[in-house]
């Protein structure tokens, strides 16, 4: 026990030291935090739309009023003479073009049928749904307000959206940007100490000593956990700040992950410094599986069950994948203590494995005797 | 100094060059096997389609008109049936726990309304946690009940309604996701690769005193630096046609648009990496240390440039701050590309700052990089 906290008190020693690394442990995960939570957004508001009205009633005036009057459409100059209804888009950013047929008010009033075209941007496929969506919900809404629906809804859905019903991207992205950074960076820490005394041939006075492989690990883990603990504390907090988040409901479930994840990406870290010889040989086993995986097999940005198999079993083991759970469940759903075990034990298997993994790999090298 | 002399150093340096580059399997993997790991995962990982939401349904009617109801909420995919508990109070502890995605609760009197002629409201509860695909959930709850009604009251779905927009989706008509993320790949690999091979191939020199050595020879600081530029871009323009074959390959990602315009475009975006490594490896005494401080500008560069998540959807702080971003006009230039078809006059914008860009970095970094060798 006295070995291993010697060599903790060592780690830190060292990772105080060195100026980008502290950099590396405290601002960049800042900063990525500050481009996750702030600039990734999935849909778009104000999108533009360019309107092209062929008629002179006021009821077509009515109906483009209605479909802006939600805000998530906002109206742009139709560029073009109104033939080809494709000319205006991407032209001064708009992404959709409507056009609106002569003689729309009188047939309407008729109730008669009125085409109106539409024709939207499809290169960012979830935004084209949102526009998709936006105007067929506006129409409808237009025709029940001024009385021309030809169908009676009978049965009619009263949608409520739970846990987050303001539909505030912030409160779907932050806690995910905080599992992916607090996998990448406590992993990347580790991997860059581990190689280093591998790198400076350090680790061959450790392989002579009296230190078991065990006890080496120990040492570096829990040193390294200790630093990803601030890391977290300094995420945390400033996501309570920035993104307003906060507790809802059980937190014992997530503070029991959170140890347990951290101590997972530290030891990936430190199996994946075992694994290479120098320290950007480690930095890049890291960036190439660590970081790619958090970010994209995650369920950070888009729902988990898209990600086609068999990339998805990949996803099954990632310890990530869980935390990000635990986080929403944490900061957005509040869900309660029994539904969630299942996060910390299969992240607790995930460190396990990590751990065995590491030091089978650095007993192979050590002296015997 | 001759002419002739000139060339020949040159050319023996590139030769060099490239001999160090194919010899090193780290730098080979970057270049040529990075691009194609990363499409594959970014293209079959990220995708925004709202479908096979896990729905939860409780139906106290039990009625025909019930389970038809249920059905053509299952039927197009959106939704797929699950258990739901039997009971109100286990239904949304589903949903609260995130083991159902949605519910529906259907009240026990609505056959009976139904045949009076009576309106119905039924219960929809959607886990609104994921902001986006929820609101996109919710909007086709009422698109698939509003062709139920149809059905019921007309026995035909196709709205007879007296406007009826018709939509129609404009260069990707089959709203594939692939077809947004996999343009944006190019980009994010071809960023992160050059800056990554440049800059090893630069600091490496340093790292291990060689540098020195090459100073020593006749040949001058110039020289140099555009023996390692010159291999670099034409290895990197290789990537850039790996990354391209594998789009339109694996991805069926259509190409529209003018190859050599793409190809002057990437030869840019490969300018703009290479200066970004020379940069990091004139600021850097070793490997390591330019490998960590291109985090600190790759991460920001990929994340505004529109690249994963798209542009218009970001704050407008940000939107102002990606036109500081390089790569930013390459992600538009190569979207409009492959998908648009447009020519130059469409992205004639994005492609002069792109050269701007290019010459403005290349200079400094160069130049940075020539004052350290003095």
């Amino acid at each position: 026990m006295k070995k291993v906290l010697a060599q903790i008190g060592k780690e830190i020693a060292q990772f105080r030291r060195d100026k980008l690394t502290l950099a590396l442990a405290f601002f960049l995960p800042f900063v990525a935090l500050l481009l996750y939570g702030y600039a990734t957004r999935l849909e778009s508001k104000n999108i533009l739309v360019a309107v092209k009205n062929f008629d002179t009633g006021s009821l077509s005036r009515d109906y483009i009023d209605t479909l802006f009057s939600t805000g998530q459409l906002q109206a742009a100059p139709f560029r073009g003479s109104g033939v080809d209804i494709m000319e205006p888009l991407d032209k001064d950013g708009v992404k959709a073009a409507i056009v609106i047929p002569p003689e729309f008010s009188r047939k309407v009033s008729r109730r008669e049928r009125a085409q109106v075209q539409v024709v939207i941007d499809a290169c960012d496929v979830n935004n084209a749904r949102v526009v998709k969506n936006c105007i067929i919900a506006s129409t409808n809404y237009f025709l029940r307000s001024k009385d021309l629906q030809t169908t009676r809804n009978l049965i009619s859905p009263q949608v409520r959206l739970w846990f987050n019903p303001g539909r505030d991207e912030a409160l779907y992205v932050a806690p995910g940007a905080i599992a992916v950074i607090l996998w990448i960076f406590p992993c990347l820490l580790a991997a860059l100490a581990m190689a280093r005394e591998k790198e400076q041939g350090t680790i061959l006075q450790l392989y002579a000593s009296s230190l078991s492989s065990f006890e080496l690990i120990a040492g570096k883990t829990i040193a390294y956990t200790l630093i990803a603990l601030m890391q977290a504390a300094l995420i945390i907090s400033a996501s309570f700040l920035l993104f307003g988040l906060r507790f809802v409901g059980d937190i014992t479930v997530f503070f029991l992950s959170l140890v347990l994840f951290l101590y997972s990406a530290v030891a990936f870290g430190v199996f994946a410094g075992t694994r290479a010889t120098t320290q950007s040989a480690a930095v890049q086993i890291v960036a190439t599986t660590g970081f790619t995986t958090a970010l994209l097999l995650s369920g950070f940005l888009y729902p988990l069950r898209n990600i086609t198999y068999p990339l998805s079993l990949i996803s099954n083991v990632l310890p990530a994948r869980y935390f990000v759970s635990a986080a929403r469940n944490a900061f957005v759903r509040g869900s309660d203590f029994g539904s969630q075990l299942y996060i910390p034990v299969s992240i607790a298997i995930a460190a396990f494995v990590l751990y065995m993994a590491a030091s089978k790999i650095l007993r192979r090298m050590q002296l015997k005797g | 100094m001759n002419k002739l002399n000139y060339f020949t150093q040159l050319k023996a340096l590139m030769r060099k060059e490239v001999q160090q580059i194919l010899r090193d399997k780290q730098l080979l993997f970057l270049l040529f096997f990075m691009p194609i790991l990363q499409l594959f995962i970014y293209g079959f990982a990220l995708s925004p389609e709202v479908d096979r939401l896990r729905l939860g349904v409780v139906d106290h009617a039990s009625s025909t008109v019930s389970r038809a109801l249920t059905a053509a909420l299952v039927v197009n995919d959106v939704f797929e049936l699950k258990e739901s508990g039997g009971r109100d109070a286990a239904l949304a502890a589903l949903v609260r726990d995130g083991a159902l995605d949605a519910g529906l609760i259907i009240p026990a009197d609505l056959e009976r309304r139904y045949r009076a002629g009576l309106k119905t409201n039924v219960q929809v509860f959607i886990d609104g946690v994921d902001a986006n695909s929820a609101g996109i959930a919710a909007g086709y709850v009422s698109q698939i009940l509003a062709s139920f009604n149809r059905n019921l009251s007309s026995g035909s779905q196709e709205s007879r309604e007296i406007i009826s927009p018709q939509i129609s989706f404009a260069y990707n008509p089959g709203l594939i996701s692939s077809w947004f993320f996999v343009p944006g790949v190019i980009a994010l690999v071809l960023n992160l690769v050059s800056t990554l091979v440049s800059s090893a191939a630069l600091v490496r020199e340093k790292d291990s005193g060689t540098l020195e050595q090459l100073l020593m020879t006749p040949v001058s600081s110039k020289q140099i630096l555009l023996a390692k530029i010159v291999p670099l871009a034409a290895l990197l323009m290789i990537t850039v046609a790996v990354a391209l074959l594998v789009s339109v390959l694996v991805f069926h990602v259509p190409f529209r648009g003018n190859l050599l315009l793409f190809l002057f475009v990437s030869f840019l975006a490969v300018l703009v990496g290479i200066s970004i490594g020379i940069a990091l490896a004139a600021y850097s005494e070793n490997q390591r240390q330019s490998l960590l401080t291109s985090f600190f500008i790759n991460l920001p560069v990929i994340q505004l440039s529109g690249a994963i998540a798209p542009m218009e959807s970001m704050p407008e702080f940000f939107q102002y701050l990606s036109y500081l971003d390089p790569l930013r006009y390459y992600v538009i230039c190569v979207r409009a590309l492959l998908l648009k078809g447009g020519g130059f006059s469409e992205i004639w914008i994005e492609v002069l700052s792109l050269s701007v860009y290019a010459f403005v970095l290349l200079s400094l970094s160069s130049s940075r990089f020539r004052k350290q060798l003095k």
